[in-house]
């Protein structure tokens, strides 16, 4: 607290610019030296970071390691399994029933309407964009 | 047709607009919390969309700000600034720089975060001296927490802070535990930011054993919101940001108590009337300071512009008199010199000549000749050529005549006569046509009149068989024409082989080459080996000959046909509409198209309509009514579409089952599945607990009670609510937590627990996750 007033003082006698003092002065807030953090002892982290990707593929050779249980719950297990339920063809265009697919983008579509209008009409790529929306896109490697 | 749509249009009343919202900017700065001491439990939970931050003897969380970071170099100070939180969002330059420490769940920039929780814990008034953090933390953690960051988060708190003591547990279990008795069973469903966890909970201890995770939360509905927006609109004016995709997903989705019902009838005209929002993006409509010219003024610039056309006439006209008479005067002068000739010395001719400046006779000839030319063709010109009526028997006496007697002038006359009398004749035969074709006109017309006059139901059906045989060939031709376009159609694949075909016969190919050809029938165009059709360059003349230009034309004569035989109807048919004509088929009507109604909502887009009353194209797309119409979105199927992806997350391509199908399968499989009294899932399904952000999404409890009540027994007592504040639960159920001594005294890991068993290591208390060592 006592820092934070020393600071409200000294953009008292400084009104200059005025949002740039502010960020000055907010950016100090996090930036200053902290009374709780004083530790001579820590030594620097490390300065790269891993993807979270990475991360997941880490944890998984971490988890093999180890002998658990079946039902352990790490972060990997925890997954949502894949749907047992029948699903449903919506329209990629509308999102409306789609009972229909054109053979040549396997896009769904709602009626004869959407098709002639829109998919018909598609400029190269779009097709994707939609597929994309639901994993369906071919992904070149 | 056009006053009638008009006339419609005046029925609905303008939608109502809600405008485009972005983040507002905070206008008092993050407060600090005055009433800081130590030893007092501080709670933090760090989401990965905001952080809720607090002492615990406070009951709210004292900060609470979006978990974002901007880090941007001060050129003139020569310093980097960090900002942090809300803080963010009060200055525009640093937008672009705004960051996160997250990637997804998991924590991946732990500088970021370091800077993030020092910014936290000096808002809460952290004061130390001995240079150590003075109070306990408890702190949430992602459910099945990767050891990584569990030892990312201990290396911060034990070794930068030097925190005393350190307790993790999960979000979604805080929340209930700030909900319910502390003891009590249930089912969480906590939605969060980047994932949606389904906890079970026995004895107010979550079963972890028993939790599953679905990818999907706040952050993906908002993107796929911004996506579904960005491909229904693909020119529209402005970029949605994530603010705007986040403000729209909050406002205005809802998830459905019936998806399937109510997405079929989503577009009925009175349903959308009430269920399509209009969304305005800001937009600056200025009139443009060039002012329309009014009809007089137009009407003034054509008169000018006539006037002057006038006068340039009237100007070539003078100039071309004037060369005229020279050119007169000149052969009046030279035919005279001409004459003169014989009368003249060579000498003196030539000197003359040349003084005149021609090379020699022939020159000075030549150029006599050419005047004399273009005289004649300008008295031509003026004599203006009237058609005399001329009697044919006299008018050409000496086309009759034998060459041989006539002299040299009669033959070029009687050659001229001929033309003369050749062109008379050929207009007289096409007058000859014209009357005969009215004749037969007037002949038909008689014969329909006494046809309709004979026997009126007769000539209708027949006249309308006609006209439905013609419209089907129309468009049977339209169809044909059409998938010529598709170079892989069997029509298209058809014609190739026919023209192939007709370029080998034009080449000459002999019957033995056209023999083994039919042998070889299983070849197809494309690798026919004795095809060797384009070996000639002429062979792609063939092209030429077979255009689809005939076609057309047909088309063109079937639809006056059509035309005629429609007027016929309406002329003499009362009951022949308009309406009934093929035109009016083939009219639009958008209250029947799916699309519009899906792209413009439940009013005529404006700018058919303008394009129908036929305005100027230029002033429509500067008409300020279009340019606002361009910045509207209209969400109506997506206000249902992308929340209804928790519950189908295959919507999204997301292989994994949804909140009810998951649940079902916890509550019948995992447990005993007793949903009478006294069995365990029994007690379950009477607290269905639903937190997090994606909680305040209306309808939810109604459609998970939906949901539940299909699988489960008739007359189960289910019971389904929603956390009393569903963002900020979780942080007072920490607060609670720490508060009952009784619950957390033993669940804290001290600096010494953490030195002796490493990072992996944490106590179990039911709130948070599994010891995995």
């Amino acid at each position: 607290m006592a820092g934070g007033s020393r600071n409200h003082n000294g953009k008292d006698t400084t009104p200059v610019d005025q949002t740039n003092t502010d960020l000055h002065f907010i950016s100090d807030i996090t930036t200053k030296p902290h009374s709780f953090k004083q530790n001579p002892n820590r030594k620097p982290p490390p300065r790269r970071y891993k993807p979270v990707k990475q991360l997941i593929s880490d944890e998984v050779k971490f988890l093999q390691t180890k002998n658990l249980a079946v039902d352990t719950p790490t972060y990997v297990s925890i997954v949502s399994p894949p749907s047992l339920r029948p699903s449903k063809n919506y329209c990629d265009i509308t999102g409306l029933e789609g009972p229909y697919k054109n053979p040549a983008n396997m896009l769904r579509f709602h009626n004869v309407e959407i098709y002639q209008e829109v998919i018909k009409n598609m400029p190269s790529g779009v097709d994707q964009e939609y597929l994309e929306l639901r994993g369906a896109n071919v992904i070149l490697k | 047709m056009a006053p009638s749509k008009i006339k419609n249009e005046e029925e609905f009343p303008p939608q109502e607009l809600h405008l485009l919202r972005d983040i507002i900017p905070p206008t008092a700065p993050e407060p600090f919390y005055e009433n800081y001491r130590e030893g007092v439990p501080i709670a933090l939970d760090i989401g990965t969309s905001s952080f809720k931050v607090g002492l615990t003897s406070a009951n709210t969380p004292n900060n609470v700000f979006d978990s974002v970071i901007a880090r941007y170099r001060d050129r003139k100070a020569l310093k980097t600034l960090t900002i942090v939180g809300n803080d963010v969002y009060r200055d525009y330059s640093l937008k672009s720089s705004t960051k996160t420490p997250f990637d997804g769940a998991l924590v991946t920039n732990w500088d970021y975060l370091e800077l993030m929780l020092d910014y936290s814990l000096e808002h809460l008034g952290v004061t130390s001296n001995n240079g150590k953090l003075n109070n306990p933390i408890i702190m949430t953690e992602p459910v099945g927490c990767p050891l990584s960051q569990r030892r990312g988060m201990y290396e911060l708190l034990f070794e930068a802070y030097q925190a005393p003591k350190v307790a993790f547990g999960i979000d979604s279990l805080f929340s209930y535990y700030a909900n319910s008795s502390g003891t009590s069973n249930g089912l969480v469903i906590g939605t969060g930011h980047e994932s949606t966890h389904i906890i079970p909970v026995l004895n107010g201890r979550g079963v972890l054993s028993q939790t599953k995770r679905i990818d999907w939360g706040g952050d993906q509905s908002q993107h796929f919101l911004g996506k579904l927006l960005a491909l229904k609109y693909p020119y529209f004016p402005s970029k949605l940001n994530y603010h705007h995709t986040t403000n729209l997903f909050r406002d205005f989705c809802y998830v459905s108590e019936d998806y399937q019902q109510e997405l079929n009838h989503y577009l009925d005209m009175d349903v959308l009337e009430t269920k399509d929002i209009v969304v305005q993006a800001p937009v600056d409509i200025t009139v443009s300071t060039e002012k329309k010219k009014t009809e007089e003024e137009l009407a003034l610039q054509a008169q000018k512009r006539r006037e002057q056309g006038k006068r340039l006439q009237e100007q070539a006209q003078q100039k071309r008199l004037e060369k005229l008479v020279q050119k007169r005067e000149e052969f009046e002068y030279y035919s005279k010199f001409k004459e003169e000739f014989p009368n003249l010395k060579p000498e003196e001719i030539s000197r003359r000549l040349e003084s005149d400046g021609f090379d020699d006779i022939e020159d000075f000839n030549k150029y006599l000749t050419s005047l004399e030319k273009s005289l004649k063709n300008a008295a031509h010109d003026q004599g203006a050529e009237e058609e005399v009526a001329v009697d044919p028997s006299s008018a050409w006496p000496l086309v009759d005549i034998p060459d041989d007697q006539l002299t040299d002038e009669q033959v070029k006359e009687k050659r001229k006569q001929k033309l003369h009398k050749a062109n008379y004749e050929a207009r007289e035969r096409t007058k000859e046509l014209k009357r005969e074709e009215e004749e037969k006109q007037a002949k038909y017309e008689a014969e329909q009149a006494e046809w309709r006059e004979r026997d009126f139901d007769d000539w209708s059906t027949s006249k309308r068989l006609q006209l439905a045989e013609l419209i089907s060939k129309y468009k049977e031709r339209a169809k044909l024409l059409e998938s010529f376009k598709d170079r892989k159609s069997a029509a298209a694949q058809q014609r190739m082989k026919n023209i192939a075909d007709l370029a080998n016969d034009e080449t000459g190919s002999t019957s033995a080459a056209s023999r083994k050809r039919r042998r070889n029938a299983t070849s197809t165009i494309d690798n026919d080996p004795n095809d060797t059709f384009g070996a000639d360059d002429d062979d792609w003349s063939v092209y030429r000959d077979i255009t689809n230009v005939s076609i057309e034309e047909q088309q063109v004569e079937t639809n006056n046909q059509i035309l005629s035989l429609e007027d016929e109807l309406l002329k003499y048919d009362p009951n022949f509409h308009h309406e009934d004509t093929f035109a009016a088929s083939q009219t639009f009507d958008w209250k029947n198209s799916v699309l519009h109604k899906f792209i413009h909502g439940p009013r005529q887009n404006i700018t058919i309509a303008m394009q129908a009353e036929g305005i100027d194209p230029e002033e429509i797309a500067n008409h300020p009514e279009i340019i606002k119409k361009n910045h509207q979105i209209h969400l109506n199927i997506e206000r249902i579409r992308v929340p209804e992806i928790l519950f189908r997350p295959h919507i999204a391509g997301l292989d994994q089952a949804g909140i009810s199908e998951v649940s079902q399968d916890i509550l019948t499989k995992h447990f005993d599945g007793i949903f009478s009294s006294g069995g365990q899932s029994h007690s379950i399904i009477q607290d269905i607990f639903i937190t997090g952000g994606l909680a305040n999404l209306p309808n939810f409890t109604s459609r998970v009670v939906n949901e539940f009540t299909a699988f489960l027994p008739i007359g189960a007592p289910l019971r389904v609510r929603k956390a009393q504040n569903p963002i900020t639960d979780a942080w007072r159920g920490m607060q609670k937590w720490a508060q009952n001594e009784q619950d957390s005294q033993s669940s804290y890991i001290t600096k010494q627990d953490y030195e002796e068993y490493g990072p992996e290591y944490i106590k179990e208390h039911g709130l948070g996750n599994v010891c995995i060592r």
